[in-house]
Order: structure tokens, then sequence, then C-alpha cells
């Protein structure tokens, strides 16, 4: 047993303060304000004050921390896309992961598990052998397997999916990893808050104030504050704030539902997708299957949940997984992930300045959050998009530059 | 004796023994009792192991919310003991132990606690090096039961079903809301999801035989009623948009369409939360009430019963009424009314406390019983009284999660300290303790206007106008937790939660509910939350000097009990599309492929021959003589009327408009962006009639997209889909003019026939469209015939074909055949972001045209600078090592600088040739590029002009 | 699951049914800006509200409009197209 539990054991109370400080107050002016309270906006504030030592920066969020798509996904870290720039970013987003626990000393249960994106057709086999080539080009562990291979990981799974859809090979991704997700906005938020970022949960921003082009304050339901610089990162809710700065961009809105299994002791180490079959899934550390498919056909602003996702999710569970028949689902819920044309992100600075926008994150952006953390407090502090998000400016909408993704995303885990 | 003497009305068949065994121990239960009533009528209290800490439990709430009471039965994990219901030879255990229930290694964990705070996970075990040691430990040690790997695939059908009203939940207001609603016209259905209907009518008598009568003629009454329809052992698993709801009826899935529903599901009996409050012997008073009417189990001897209710009173008086000496009644409230029950209570001689709340439960030997309470009004000096076990009735949570589901707002009541509906969705509908009301006498009349309310809202009758009398006592005290410098007061029995957990994580900053949940897993659990939410809520209120309702709930989401896999599966169904030729291609040894939903032969198997080998003899016999290739997938479409042509004018890059009569062009299809999505083949078969192909996997798609622009333009035209009404062969190969005409009165000349002319006409005795297209390379037909004649064209061509080695050909082949063509294939020689420039089909193109999709952005593409270029490549004949595969990449200077996006041997080129996607500079014929294999090496190839068979056409035209 | 009314075929599960996206007016592509355009092609108004929208039911090929609040998921009316009034 660590040592560091001794404390817990010894102090007469208990050790540990608060990991967020609650402020009563907004204070009227914040050099930097952060829309959104997620994963990727707490990184943000925590970069901008570690690396920028920006720390006169606002956190608002409407609910509480890490409560929107942060707390929904099913925790999976994988640098194995399609483009170039995809595969940089993640790549670099996978190398910040490694050493965040120790970082936040904050134990996330970043757990490597290896990932397998199973090939059902030849075509998709294809796929993988782009992506495996573009992947290790930029020196991503990434390699296309046969069924043998994935036999001997998995020797449980059946092979030949209930016999109509067959697997004809994976694409194995050895880094690929899971981790405790609320965790991460924890730490990200504990680490900006002892920076000097203030977290402001239960602040909805209600207008952006634009004068002459340029961003001068933000209007909340606690008060106004005047900034010369908004960080948008509102994954779901992108819309509705740039309708508030009349920004267009081709972000839609789809849920995306996910699932649990009652807990199960551990049987499943790696992380399996399955794009035909239109499957996630891994063994979360608590034993629970944690499982998705791909989005919901329509747009919706909800995170309702529907009966016949978890009917097609299970099939086809069963399909590769037969004996499962006795395992029982536990929970589903949703979450509404932005969905852009190319299935990649839309990052940095916008046609208003002081306006930056950190969106577009359909159903990838949970690995990208340390990543986008630290290239958007760049882009922030430095008024200048950094390097690996070049890709992802939403000038490339156009400029008919698109960043293709899709195979790499169609089901993006 | 722990089993009693026969109970009226009680659920156990004493003529049907049960055998069974439990962690090894053989037991006999009596048919009809559930896994946890037969163990306790056997003597057993112990029937598992708690989560983190490893101490005994045993029942709870004999609900199917006993999370510590899960046994591995066979190949099935965590199945319920509380609900399940006893079978015969059930080989059992507890699960989550280490060596057994009796003497589970784990349970030194509990003298570890103190080490082991709430989230202790999250301060330490990170080191880097030794985590994945950690995280494999800490996953040995959590989950619950194991899976089998031999369970069986198990199909199980489902049902949909239909109902004017849905009631769920078939209690005191559920079965008057059946009958109201049925009264009023309405065909009801009612569900329950144990094994009898009644509810607490059933079990919560207060010694008082009527209540369980007067049920029971409720009961009749429904059962007899034509419009109602009973069903128990069905629990609602979730409620879902426009009264779509999911019923677990035992092994089946039924998929409810209801008008209205009723929501009639009762109240969760909540524990107070003192120290030891988990010891097994301690339990809800709904479940002690069960135990001793359903199972006729007595669950203790001596019974120290916790209050703040009737509710209480009335366990005692059931209690002792089944013989279990009560000692005491501890009542939290100070002053309360002096009701009927506590009289009674009063009269038998029972001692009444009140004021007074237990602090502590005294653990029997290895804290596997009770012993004693201690308890206490903060005033005098405590008191212990012996006893085995403690009977907690302290209040109730609303089963409210199908409310919460479908989209109810709830607020806080002070006056019965608990959540109750305040605006319900259009036709759902709430009635007794759910909706807050608890009295016997008013949760029948809330099942009345609930009942009415519902048929009213499906259409039947009026609605009844029913006051409903307010609660004469709160029925649930707001704080039934009691502080103890040791702990171990469990508020999350799942989760093994202590109070001071909620502390601890409160603290750390984790001070709304949402986060709490995140932070403890309170609720978390496989009860989600079903007994410890509201104390959950109410710690959280507390600490942070709020209202209940400021401080509100989580979210309520399916499923309401866990619900099996095999039941969501259901049957499994897996599409597949089938040519009608399909059991020659069987005949004839064909190896399957999926092509999108399409079964296809990839190529056919010969006798000593390998995969490789049959394909390029299936292409050599093409290019040599003739083969015969089915291509019925196509996507099959025509378009008819006068603005027909207009019509595809607009859809396809190409022109139509002067497409002449009786000729194809070749169709390539673009979105808005201007990407390449589709191509396929136009034929005219009149002015105003042109039947057209499109790729296979998009046929489906382009159909349904061509139908709504011209829903959107109006134009004065029609399109049908003939995907599955045609079959489709090509026919090609030098020989297959001289074949067909065997066949065919028609002139088959190239004068009457030229190339990619398009015919109708008779194919043995068959009706047909025939194309002179030249896909693969060779003089060859495209024959489309009905679908039911697919099977005589296929047998008369092959019989036809004998003469001239026909052979049939493959998916592969046919790719073999076109790549030597330098023909494209969409969705392999193209991307996503691939557009006509990309691939070379600038001689396609006409952006002189007034419009088609895409037009427009290609206008700003075309201006700008090219980024690649699909161009053909061959290795050196002489090559003999590792092929480069498709998607290798080009490599150069370092950089990607392209990919291949089909290789093959060409038996009849002698080399190896390929299309390959390159930078614009490296397009010119003759570049060497370079093609870096999987193994790093790299092959170089060299940039040659496509098609590399036939480049000048001659195939095509009539030998000289 | 969800009940979407087709204007021919009646009240049917959403799972009949293929959604495309809202109905948006394309501009005149002789006269409008490049950036015009591309705003066509790729943006989108992301924002909840009701919007109408095509849809199109797949048995029958039906396609028609639907006006649907895109945050509630309620369809306020389906008709088919012209039958606006």
């Amino acid at each position: 047993m660590p040592w560091r539990l001794l404390r817990f054991a010894t102090a007469k109370k208990h050790p540990e303060p608060r990991m967020f400080t609650t402020h009563s107050t907004l204070k009227p002016t914040y050099d930097v304000v952060v829309i959104g309270g997620g994963g990727h906006g707490l990184a943000a504030a925590y970069y901008l004050g570690r690396d920028h030592g920006i720390t006169n920066v606002a956190v608002l969020e409407k609910g509480y921390i890490g409560g929107g798509n942060t707390g929904r996904n099913t925790t999976i870290i994988r640098s194995n896309y399609l483009t170039p720039e995809g595969v940089k970013f993640y790549d670099e987003s996978v190398n910040l992961w490694k050493d965040l626990s120790q970082e936040f000393d904050l134990n996330l249960f970043y757990a490597n598990r290896g990932h397998f994106t199973l090939a059902h057709s030849d075509s998709a086999l294809r796929t993988m052998r782009w992506r495996a080539e573009v992947n290790k080009h930029y020196g991503v562990d990434s390699e296309v397997v046969g069924p043998d291979f994935v036999k001997k990981s998995v020797p449980m799974i059946d092979l030949s999916c209930g016999g109509h859809a067959p697997i004809l090979g994976a694409l194995y991704h050895a880094p690929g990893s899971v981790a405790r997700h609320d965790a991460v906005a924890w730490g990200y938020g504990r680490g900006a808050d002892q920076r000097g970022a203030e977290i402001h949960q239960q602040t909805e921003v209600l207008s952006i104030d634009i004068k002459g082009g340029k961003v001068c304050g933000v209007q909340t339901s606690r008060g106004y504050i005047a900034t010369n610089k908004v960080l948008c990162a509102v994954a779901g809710f992108t819309p509705r704030i740039l309708d508030m700065v009349d920004l267009k961009t081709p972000i839609y809105i789809h849920p995306l539902q996910a699932m649990v299994s009652e807990p199960l002791k551990p049987w499943l180490d790696p992380i399996l997708v399955s794009g035909s079959l239109h499957i996630y899934v891994s063994q979360s550390a608590r034993g629970e299957l944690v499982m998705g498919a791909s989005l919901d056909p329509y747009e919706l602003h909800s995170t309702r949940s529907t009966l016949d996702f978890t009917e097609g999710l299970s099939a086809h569970m069963l399909d590769m997984f037969p004996f499962l028949s006795h395992v029982k689902v536990m929970r589903q819920w949703a979450g509404m992930a932005d969905m852009t044309p190319d299935f990649a992100p839309v990052m940095g600075k916008t046609p208003i300045e002081g306006f930056y926008l950190d969106a577009g994150w359909g159903t990838w952006g949970f690995k990208a959050t340390p990543v986008s953390g630290k290239t958007m407090a760049h882009t922030v502090a430095t008024d200048k998009p950094h390097p690996l998000i070049h890709g992802f400016s939403l000038d490339r909408f156009r400029n008919y530059s698109l960043t293709g993704e899709k195979g790499a995303a169609s089901v993006g885990h | 004796m722990i089993r009693l003497p026969p109970v009226p009305g009680e659920w156990i068949d004493r003529s049907t023994v049960v055998p069974f065994t439990f962690e090894g121990k053989t037991y006999q239960g009596y048919a009809g009792d559930t896994i946890s009533s037969a163990l306790l009528g056997a003597g057993e209290k112990v029937l598992g192991r708690s989560f983190k800490y490893h101490r005994a439990r045993g029942v709870l709430s004999l609900a199917n919310h006993d999370v510590n009471a899960v046994c591995q039965w066979g190949d099935r994990p965590n199945v319920r003991a509380d609900v399940t219901q006893l079978q015969a030879n059930m080989n059992l255990t507890a699960v989550n132990t280490f060596g057994g229930l009796d003497s589970d290694k784990a349970r030194i964990l509990g003298t570890f606690a103190r080490f082991m705070p709430v989230g202790f996970y999250y301060k330490a075990f990170h080191s880097k090096l030794l985590f994945p040691l950690w995280e494999r430990m800490f996953r040995g040690m959590t989950g619950l039961g194991k899976v089998s790997f031999d369970t069986p695939h198990i199909r199980t059908p489902k049902r949909y079903d239909f109902c004017d009203v849905l009631v769920i939940g078939a209690g005191a207001s559920g079965l008057v809301a059946a009958l109201t609603a049925a009264e009023q016209g309405a065909e009801v259905t009612l569900i329950d999801e144990n094994n009898r209907a009644g509810g607490s009518g059933g079990y919560a008598l207060g010694a008082e035989a009527s209540r369980m009568e007067q049920m029971t003629e409720q009961l009749n009454k429904v059962l007899a009623h034509p419009r109602i329809r009973l069903l128990t052992n069905t629990y609602a698993a979730g409620y879902y948009t426009d009264h779509w709801i999911a019923l677990v009826c035992s092994d089946v899935l039924i998929k409810m369409r209801a008008k209205s529903v009723v929501v009639a599901t009762g109240g969760y009996e909540q524990p107070a939360v003192f120290r030891n409050n988990d010891l097994p012997g301690i339990m809800l008073a709904s479940a002690a009430q069960r135990l001793l009417y359903r199972y006729a189990v007595r669950p203790m001897q001596r019974a120290v019963v916790l209050t703040a209710n009737q509710d209480g009173y009335r366990a005692a008086l059931d209690l002792s009424a089944q013989g279990v000496e009560v000692v005491a009644v501890v009542d939290l409230r100070p002053d309360h009314l002096d009701g009927e029950p506590e009289q009674r209570v009063i009269a038998l001689g029972i001692r009444v406390l009140s004021g007074y709340r237990i602090i502590e439960a005294l653990p029997g030997a290895k804290g596997k019983s009770v012993a004693g309470a201690r308890v206490g009004n903060g005033k005098s000096e405590s008191e212990t009284l012996p006893c085995d076990g403690i009977v907690m009735s302290v209040g109730w949570a609303p089963a409210a999660n199908l409310l919460y589901q479908a989209g109810t707002r709830m607020r806080y009541t002070q006056s019965l300290e608990q959540f109750v509906p305040d605006i319900l969705p259009p036709g759902v509908f709430a009635c007794g303790r759910v909706n807050g009301v608890h009295t016997l006498s008013a949760r029948r009349l809330d099942g009345q206007r609930a009942g009415s309310a519902a048929a009213a809202h499906a259409g039947f009758g009026d609605i009844r106008e029913i006051v409903i009398p307010a609660e004469t006592e709160c029925p649930t005290h707001p704080w039934p937790i009691v502080a103890h410098p040791q702990g171990k007061n469990f508020v999350d029995f799942d989760e093994d939660l202590q109070l001071k957990d909620f502390e601890n994580a409160v603290q750390e900053g984790f001070d709304n509910i949402e986060l709490l949940k995140r932070f403890s897993t309170v609720g978390m659990g496989p009860s989600q939350g079903k007994h410890s939410n509201m104390n959950a809520l109410r710690i959280l209120a507390k600490l942070t000097g709020k209202e209940p309702q400021e401080v509100g709930t989580t979210t309520s989401r399916p499923f309401f009990h866990p619900v099996p896999m095999s039941l969501l599966g259901g049957r499994g169904f897996s599409p597949e599309r089938r040519t009608p030729m399909h059991s020659r291609h069987t005949a004839f040894g064909a190896e399957w492929m999926m092509a999108g939903v399409w079964q296809r032969p990839e190529y056919y198997r010969r006798a000593g021959k390998d995969r490789l080998q049959c394909i390029q003899d299936e292409a050599v016999a093409v290019r040599q003589n003739v083969g015969l290739i089915d291509v019925g997938t196509l996507g099959k479409l025509e378009v008819i009327g006068p603005q027909a042509a207009e019509l595809l004018e607009r859809v396809y890059i190409s022109n139509y408009a002067n497409l002449k009569v009786g000729m194809t062009r070749y169709a390539v299809m673009c979105d808005e962006s201007g990407v390449v999505v589709d191509d396929g083949v136009v034929g005219r078969l009149a002015e105003d009639h042109f039947y057209f192909t499109t790729t296979t996997s998009g046929a489906a798609t382009i159909y349904r997209e061509l139908s709504r622009l011209n829903t959107m333009w109006q134009l004065d035209c029609g399109i049908v889909n003939h995907t599955g009404s045609f079959a489709a062969v090509n026919l090609a190969g030098p020989q297959s003019r001289a074949l067909l005409s065997r066949l065919t009165p028609l002139d088959l000349s190239a004068a009457a026939f030229p190339y990619l002319a398009l015919r109708e006409g008779v194919v043995a005795g068959i009706p047909a469209r025939l194309m002179r297209v030249g896909f693969v390379g060779e003089w060859g037909y495209e024959i489309h015939v009905p679908a039911n004649q697919g099977c005589a064209i296929w047998d008369a061509l092959i019989a036809a074909g004998k003469e001239f080695d026909l052979r049939p050909f493959g998916v592969e082949a046919q790719r073999l055949l076109r790549l030597e063509k330098g023909h494209i294939i969409i969705g392999q020689d193209t991307d996503g972001l691939t557009n006509p420039f990309d691939v070379g089909l600038e001689w396609a193109l006409k952006m002189n045209k007034p419009f088609f999709i895409g037009q427009r952005s290609l206008r700003v593409i075309d201006r700008q600078t090219r980024k690649q270029k699909l161009v053909g490549f061959i290795l050196d004949a002489q090559f003999n090592s590792s092929v480069p595969q498709e998607c290798h990449l080009v490599i150069d200077r370092g950089e990607i600088a392209g990919r291949v996006t089909s290789i093959a041997w060409s038996a009849t080129l002698g080399c190896h040739i390929g299309l390959a996607f390159v930078r614009p500079e490296l397009a010119e014929a003759n570049t060497t590029i370079n093609i870096r294999l999987t193994d790093r090496t790299t092959v170089s190839a060299k940039i040659a002009r496509t098609p590399f068979y036939d480049p000048d056409n001659l195939k095509q035209k009539e030998p000289a | 699951m969800k009940i979407m009314t087709c204007p021919i075929n009646g009240p049917r599960p959403v799972s009949e049914f293929f959604y495309w996206g809202e109905i948006r007016p394309m501009p005149d592509p002789d006269t409008c800006s490049d950036d015009v355009w591309a705003d066509y092609v790729f943006n989108r108004n992301g924002a909840p509200g009701v919007k109408k929208e095509w849809w199109c039911h797949i048995a029958s090929n039906t396609w028609f409009v639907a006006e649907r609040d895109t945050a509630k998921d309620w369809v306020l009316r389906t008709y088919l197209i012209g039958d606006e009034s």
C-alpha cells in the first residue's frame, strides 16, 4: 500500500484541501474569459497560466465542471488518425496524456490497453493500411494486423461476428488508452485554480459584447465582465454561443449515445472498435463494459436516450461476444456532439478579434483535451494559431481545403 | 423455527421443496421463494459481501436493489438474490469474494478503511512505473460476477404491443387507476414487477387482515375486467419518446406503445444512516414485511423498529403478530401524531421511545449479525437494546425514474419531505406514493384521479375531479442520519460509502450533486441510487446549507433495473441482399464477399488453384475468350418524362441533353462541394426516357437523393428504382458477340450496335436491355432483364457459352481488368475529398452547362493550385520482391507525396500496374516514384499513361 | 420511439425515416460571390430552434417537409412540398 495513504489514516481531519476555490463574485474584468468548464476549457485555463503566465482568467460554466461531453464520453485516447494534421495533433495529445497524472499529482487512471479498429471488409482494410502508414510516418505506433493477431489478444472474440461480418483484420494501435474522464476535468480545474484562474460554475453566458469587430465583454447570468479575449470551448453548445456573435460555421449537433453494463470481473483488456458493426467497447477499471455505437441520425439538441440504440448495440455486441447474453445493461446516456463536414475540429482565431474557437469536437474531443488546451492557450496568448492547429482553422471551409478525417472517425473512437 | 406456519396469501408453495446449493452448502426452499427468502428461511443471514470493505451483508430491501446479495449462477453473473425465483438445483455462489463468502479474505480491507477515504484512489497509485500493476489489482478487486465464455448466443424474439392506457405498478393506486381507466372505456395494460399484483397491500398490513382483503377485492375486479390485461413479473425498464415503454417480462422484451401512461411505481423505502446499519439482520421495514407475508419467513427473533412514520408502527404490529418480539419502537420524532397503529403498539406493551435514534448497531460475532442497538435521545444516557434484527421505516423516496425520463419536472415538498411531480408531460400521469400520496385510502383516490385523466387523455370518458386529502403526517423524516466518530454508517450500500465520505468530498470542493456523485460514486452502483440518492442529497443540502430543492437531483436514465443484452439484442437481424443468380454462383463455387449490403462472388474456386490463380485465370479468360459477371448489384434507375434529360443535366457533370436515343454515356456525380460521390452509365431509351446505373453501394442513397432533388425542383419527370427488379450481367470478351448472336435476333454488327449503344431486344427469349460497355476493356454487353428472368438469362448464356469457353468471373477479376483499362472505382480510387480534377475527369466535366450540382464549387476549386493527381504507374517487369499494397504511401524526399489506390499483377501486361495519387509535380509520365512498404523498404515505380491495356480502344472497334 | 407523421402514410416510427437536414435556399450560383457560395455549401444554422427540414419516408420514398423544434424534438407539422399553407 502506498505510504501516501497513511496520511489519511493518521490525520485527525480529512487532510485534503478544496480542489477548486469558490468565488462569490465575478471580477469586473479578466484578461481572458473561457466559456465552458469542460476538459478543454479548463485545460486552456491551466496552460494559459502554466505556459504563458496569464492568470487573470475566468472559466464560466453554466452547469458544473466536466458535466458536458467531458463526463459523457467513453474515454478512449488514441492518435491513429488519417491525416498528417490529425496524427501530429493527437500524437502530441497522447504525449501530454502520459505525464498528466504525475503533473497533476492526481491519478487519472490513464491505462494503456491497446486499441483495435476491426475491419470487416477489404475497403475498411485499405483505409486502415492508409492510417497505419501515415501514423508510422509520424512516429505513431500503428499497424495492420490479421485476424490471428486479434484472436490472440482477445481470444474470446467470435471472429466471424455471427457469420455475417467476419473480421478480416484490424488496425492495432498499441498506445490506445482509457482514462477516468471526470478526474481529467478536476485535475485541470485544480491546476488552473492553483495558478489563479477562477472557475465560476452555474454561470451562464447570456451575450457577448462586440464593438467594431472586437470582443469587449461578456454578459453572464451573474453580471457583466469586461474582457478582450474570449475562448469558446463548449462542444455540444457551440452553435448557441456562435449565434450570439453572429458567426457562421459548419457545426451541427447530433446526439451521441453510450451505455454501460453492470460491473464484471475483468475479461477485456484492449479497446475494440468496429465501424461495420457500429461498436466501440472497453472495460472500465470498475469492471463495467463501456459501449458506444454511432451518431444519432438526426439533429437534436438534447441528451435523451433511445431504446433502439441499446437494441442495436446489444445485438452487435452479441455478434462479436455471444457469451455476453446474460450480461445486463445498467445505464444509458447521451451527449451532444459538434459535428463538422470533414470530421476534424474547428480551432483557432475567428473573424472577430479576440474571439477564439475550440469547437467541432464531434466524437473525438476527449482524447484531444490536453493538446487542445495547450494549443488554444498558445493561440489566445499570442493571438497566433499554434502550428499544430493550422489544419483545423475555420477558413478551410471557405477555401475548400478540408482536413479529411472522415475515414478515421466515422465510428470515431 | 424461522419459517412461519402458513400465512394467508403467502407466495410459497410448501408442497414443492426446492433443493439448491449456495457457497457449496446444500439448502432447501420452497417453490415461490426467491433466493434470499430461501436462504433466510434456511437460517442464513449473510448473503454476500460488500463491494469495497467486504463486510457481511444480508437483506436490505428485498425489492431488487439488494446489490450486496448478488450471486453467480453458473454462467449467469450478477443474479439478484432478493428477487430471483428459486429454481431446483441452482448452484449459487456469492460474487466478489476472495475465498468464499464465509471467510472472504478481502474482509481485511475493512480494517484499512481509514486509509481509503472517498476518492483515495485518485490520490495515490499513479507512479508511472507501478500504475499498470495497481490497475490490474484494482480491476481484480472491482467488478462483481464473472462472464463465462461458454455462454451461448441467446436469441429472444421481441414483442410489439399497444394499449390505450399503460399503468405501471399494480399496488393500491395502480389497481384503482387501471379499473377507473378501463371503466371509462380504455384498453388498459397493467404491469407489475413482482410475481403477484397488489403491492404493499399484500404485506404492509399492520396486522389488519382487512388491508389484504381490500387489495384482493380490487385485484379480483382487475382480473375480471375484460379491458384490463395484467402482466406480472414485468417491469418498465425505460420510458422513451412518445410513450414508447420498454417492458421486460421474464425473458422477453415488449415494446409497448401507449396513448397515455400512469406511473404508479410507489416509493423506495429509505434506510436510516447509523453506525453498522449494514449488519445482516438490519433491513427496511418493507423488506421484513415482505419476508413475513410473501415467504412466511421470520426475519429475526427480537427486533428493534426504527421509525418516523405510521408505516413503522404497522411493521412493528406485523412483526409482533408473526411472533417476533419487538423490543422497542424507536421513533425519531419527539412529537408526532398519536396515530391508531401507535396506540395498538402501545396496547401490546411494546416500548415506544419517542425522540430517540439508533446511535449504532452492535455487531454479533465477526460482524455477521446484530447483537443490539444502542439508542439515545441526546439528553439522557444511551441505552443498549439487545436484539437480532433492526427494522427501518424512516421514509420514502419516490420511484420517479420513469417520470424523470419522461421529462417531468419534480419539486421538493416540505410537508412530505419528498420530491413530487410538479409539471407532468402530456399523457403522463402519476399516482400513489410516487405522487406524494401515502395514506392507503388516499392512494386509492389518487389512482382513480390519475386513471380517469389517463383514459380521458387517450380519448375515453371525461376527467373526474377528485380531491385528494392531505397527508395527516409527514411520511418521511428529513434527517434519518446519525453521525458517529467511528463511521461505518453507510449511505450507499452498493459502493460502501459512509457519511464521512460525503463530508470529505464536499470539503474537497465536490459540493454540487452531480460532482458529488462523480467523485464519491454515490448512486453509480448497480442499484443506481435507489436507496442512496435521497440520503446523499439530504447530506449535501445540510453540508452546503441549502434546501433539497436547491440541491436538485441527478439525472435519471434508463434502465430502471438492468436489462440482459440478450433481450435487448433480440434475434439480431443482419439483413443481406442476394442477386437472383445467387444459387448459380454457389453452384459454381463462388467465394463470397460483402459489397455494401450485397453478397457478391469475389471469385470462383477451382480445384488445385489458389485465390490469386483463380482470379488471374478469370481475367485471362475475359481477355482471351469471354467471361460473364453478375452486375445486378448496380443501382438501376429510370427517369421518364419531358424533363428527364434536364434532371440528369443537373445531377451529373456531363451532358445528357445531347445524348442520342439508343446511346449511353459515362456519368459522374458530385456533391455540392465538388467531391466525386458516384458514377455509372446513363442510357437514353427515348427522348423522354433514360435508364441509368449507379454504384452498388450508392444505389439507395442516389435514388433517394435524386427523388429529393426532383421533389424540390418539381421537374416534369419521375424516377423509378429498378435495382431490385432487374437482374444484370456483363458478358465481356472477344467472343462475346459470337456467343450473344446465338441467343438474340438483334443485329450485333458494329454499325447496328456500336460501342456505347443501348438496345432493347430479346435474349434467349427474354426481353432485355443491352448496353455495349467497355468497363473491363473488351467487346461486351451489359444485359439487363427482369429479376425473375435472372437465372434464365444466366443459364442460357452459360449453356451457349460452352463452346466459347465462357467463364464466370468475380469482383476481383473485374477490378484487375478495369485497372488494366485505367478505369477508376469510386470509393477506392477516390476518397471523401476527391474532386473530378484530381482523378483526370476533366474530359467528362462540362463546366459550360447552365448548372449541375457541385459546379459552382468546382469553379472555385478550378482556380486553386492542384494538390494531387491520380496517375497510373507500373513496376519493373522483373520486379520480384514484396509488392506494394493499396494505401502504401508515395514518399518524396522523406515526405508523404501520395498513396497507391489500386495495384495488381497483370498477366496480360506482364507487370504490376496500379493507380496512385501523387503530387502534381510527380505526375508526368516516366517519373520515378518511391512507394514505401509496411516494412519501411521502398519500391520504385514509374508513372505510366493509362489505359495500360488497349490505349487506343481498338478492342471496341470492328476488327479490320 | 419517436413518431413521425408522413403526409402520405401517417404516423410511423422515426426509424422508418431518413433525415436530410434543414431546407436552405440556394444562392444564385451565377451571381453570388465565392464566399456566399461556400457559406451555402458548408455552413449550417446549427443553433436549436424550429426548422423546416427535409425528411423521407424510406419505404415509400416520400419526401416531405417537417417543421421540427430541434431542441425538444417536437414535430410541429409535416407536409408535402407545395402544401405548406
